[in-house]
């Protein structure tokens, strides 16, 4: 389910480590085209070095980084604050600022506000605070079309069940959500004729309709894996004589090409490599090319080709014939619910829920438009404790709120 | 003349069958990266494994400045006067950093000059409101900012501030009174700067 080298691989070496945290668009092809020729130009210079065979070396054991960390302070009244204004979106009350600042120790402290997360998970003004983020998160909001989905995701956290049925849900994913009230309204979206989470929400697919889909495949999987195309870096690049390698897992001829019969030459080497973003893209877009401009379903594809006239995209002008659908690189797909459910499979998309409410609650921007990573290591815990309690966002909330990080200043 | 259309037909059709940004989403706009500035902000910020377990500073959100500015004692309305608190904050939506999710955005978060100054400029124009109708707040229970000798008073200053005031809070906000040309507008500045200090970062 991996792929066969992550993005985090890339980054920790020195060479793609100078991108790290950078707002970049990756999936554009100018910008894929630069980072690669500056990969390629830095890992030709460290191919110079004589120590270019050894093992890269490794982070030191401890460094200054550690000690500021090490320097933190355990303060629950900061963290009461914070916590107050991302679970309520309002400053604590006096009432409570003082129940933690009186508390009589360390111990007592730690109690009491650990009571008022709860307090805050439980209360009223949670799921409006919930819907703000996953509008936020979603990129989707303030218009009837729109706020279903937010307000099913929502829904999911305020009744703790599994964050997965945003993949899967086959059912009840187009409720209503009054903020001012916090009364959701049950809903089944009628676009198409089999739900399938968020996939096939006709709010996400008519706002985020573009030329051959793109943009909701892009959506999919920037919102729930985290990282933006390509999304699987092959550990060896494939020459094909052009202006740099390709890096896709897939074969390169696996996608569509002026060779295979296509209307757009996805296997272009002239400037950029195409199929490096195309390679995982083309795999799942003709799934999403059935809905139309207005987010419904159509047994024809209905999104347009960038040619004169825009005709109507066909399969073959993503995949040649006989090229099966896939979510990654051998994990097949037959149709949108196998889709939702290898998503589901994926252990990518737990800790990318949970690495998007780690910024949240620290206060970071967002994991893929500002880069803001959240390493594996840092979010290890909550991301097991997550699977471990069946994908529930509210104990996971509850984990983000009152681990160590969180609490010290 | 004859021979222009076959040619404007070649170019837009090979524009449209070349793999360009068009067809992968949003274009490019901004400048492109400079590795020299990634690496440098790598080293003054730190690597990921440190800054995402430490507490960032962002904007406080549009709609959560929103709230608090009303939990505070400030009426939050497009229908007062044009330098009024309220109206500054419902104009100021764009300013603010709103977000615009029929345009795909989302709300802008990282501070900028404008943002601060316009939430600035709400809080000198809410202070008024803030001292005079904070204490009526149940969120507040009471809490007045200042003393009858127009001294800071701790309590208020805490629910102000949404954490226990310390005695560096309390001497800021008495020598901005005592510094003042008068005692109401020293107190209005006390007020705006605290809340300035404490509210610009969420």
């Amino acid at each position: 389910m991996r792929p066969e080298s992550s993005r985090d691989d890339l980054l920790r070496t020195g060479a793609a480590g100078v991108f790290a945290g950078k707002p970049i668009n990756k999936s554009h092809p100018t910008n894929v085209g630069r980072l690669l020729r500056l990969r390629w130009l830095v890992l030709a210079l460290l191919a110079s070095l004589p120590s270019c065979n050894d093992a890269p070396p490794e982070e030191p054991s401890h460094d200054e980084w550690d000690d500021k960390l090490a320097e933190r302070v355990v303060d629950y009244n900061a963290a009461l604050r914070v916590a107050a204004l991302r679970l309520t979106g309002e400053l604590p009350t006096f009432a409570e600022l003082k129940l933690v600042a009186t508390a009589v120790d360390d111990g007592a402290r730690k109690t009491v506000y650990e009571n008022m997360v709860r307090q805050y998970l439980t209360g009223p003004r949670f799921s409006r605070q919930m819907y703000r983020f996953w509008q936020d998160t979603l990129k989707m909001g303030d218009d009837p079309a729109l706020d279903t989905a937010p307000a099913f995701l929502t829904k999911l956290a305020v009744e703790d069940t599994s964050y997965l049925q945003a993949l899967t849900a086959t059912g009840g994913t187009c409720p209503r959500f009054d903020p001012t009230t916090g009364a959701f309204t049950p809903g089944n979206c009628t676009n198409t004729p089999q739900t399938v989470g968020l996939l096939t929400h006709p709010g996400m697919n008519k706002h985020f309709f573009s030329n051959l889909g793109f943009r909701r495949v892009r959506w999919v999987q920037e919102i729930f894996a985290c990282s933006a195309f390509p999304a699987e870096i092959a550990n060896v690049a494939t020459d094909v004589q052009g202006a740099s390698p390709y890096t896709g897992t897939f074969p390169f001829t696996s996608i569509a090409g002026k060779a295979s019969g296509g209307r757009v030459d996805f296997r272009d080497t002239k400037s950029v490599i195409c199929a490096n973003c195309h390679s995982n893209i083309n795999h799942i877009a003709p799934l999403f090319a059935h809905y139309d401009v207005n987010g419904a379903y159509s047994d024809v594809m209905a999104v347009p080709v960038p040619e004169p006239m825009n005709p109507h995209a066909e399969r073959t002008d993503y995949l040649p014939d006989g090229e099966g659908l896939a979510w990654r690189h051998g994990v097949p797909l037959t149709d949108m619910a196998s889709l939702g459910t290898a998503m589901a499979a994926d252990p990518d998309i737990a800790s990318c829920a949970i690495a998007r409410l780690w910024n949240w609650a620290m206060g970071k921007g967002d994991i893929v438009d500002a880069s803001v990573r959240v390493p594996p290591a840092t979010i290890e815990a909550q991301v097991a404790a997550f699977a471990a309690n069946g994908y529930r966002l509210r104990a996971a909330l509850l984990d983000i709120f009152t681990s160590d990080d969180f609490i010290r200043f | 003349m004859h021979k222009l259309g076959p040619i404007l037909l070649f170019l837009s059709i090979s524009a449209a069958a070349a793999c360009t940004g068009e067809i992968d989403g949003e274009p490019f706009t901004g400048p492109p990266p400079n590795p020299y500035e990634e690496l440098e902000r790598l080293q003054r910020e730190g690597p990921p494994r440190y800054t995402s377990r430490v507490h960032g500073c962002t904007k406080m959100r549009y709609r959560t400045l929103g709230n608090v500015l009303a939990s505070r004692g400030v009426l939050v309305a497009a229908t007062g006067a044009e330098t009024s608190a309220g109206r500054i904050y419902a104009d100021g939506a764009a300013a603010l950093g709103a977000p615009n999710y029929g345009a795909r955005a989302r709300e802008t978060i990282e501070l900028g000059l404008a943002t601060t100054s316009k939430m600035f400029d709400i809080f000198v124009q809410a202070a008024p409101e803030i001292i005079a109708g904070m204490p009526n707040r149940i969120e507040c229970s009471g809490a007045q900012l200042f003393d009858p000798l127009n001294r800071c008073n701790a309590d208020g200053v805490s629910c102000l501030l949404g954490m226990p005031a310390t005695s560096a809070h309390l001497q800021i906000c008495d020598q901005t009174v005592a510094r003042a040309a008068d005692v109401e507008s020293g107190k209005r500045l006390a007020v705006a700067v605290l809340a300035a200090a404490a509210h610009t970062c969420e």
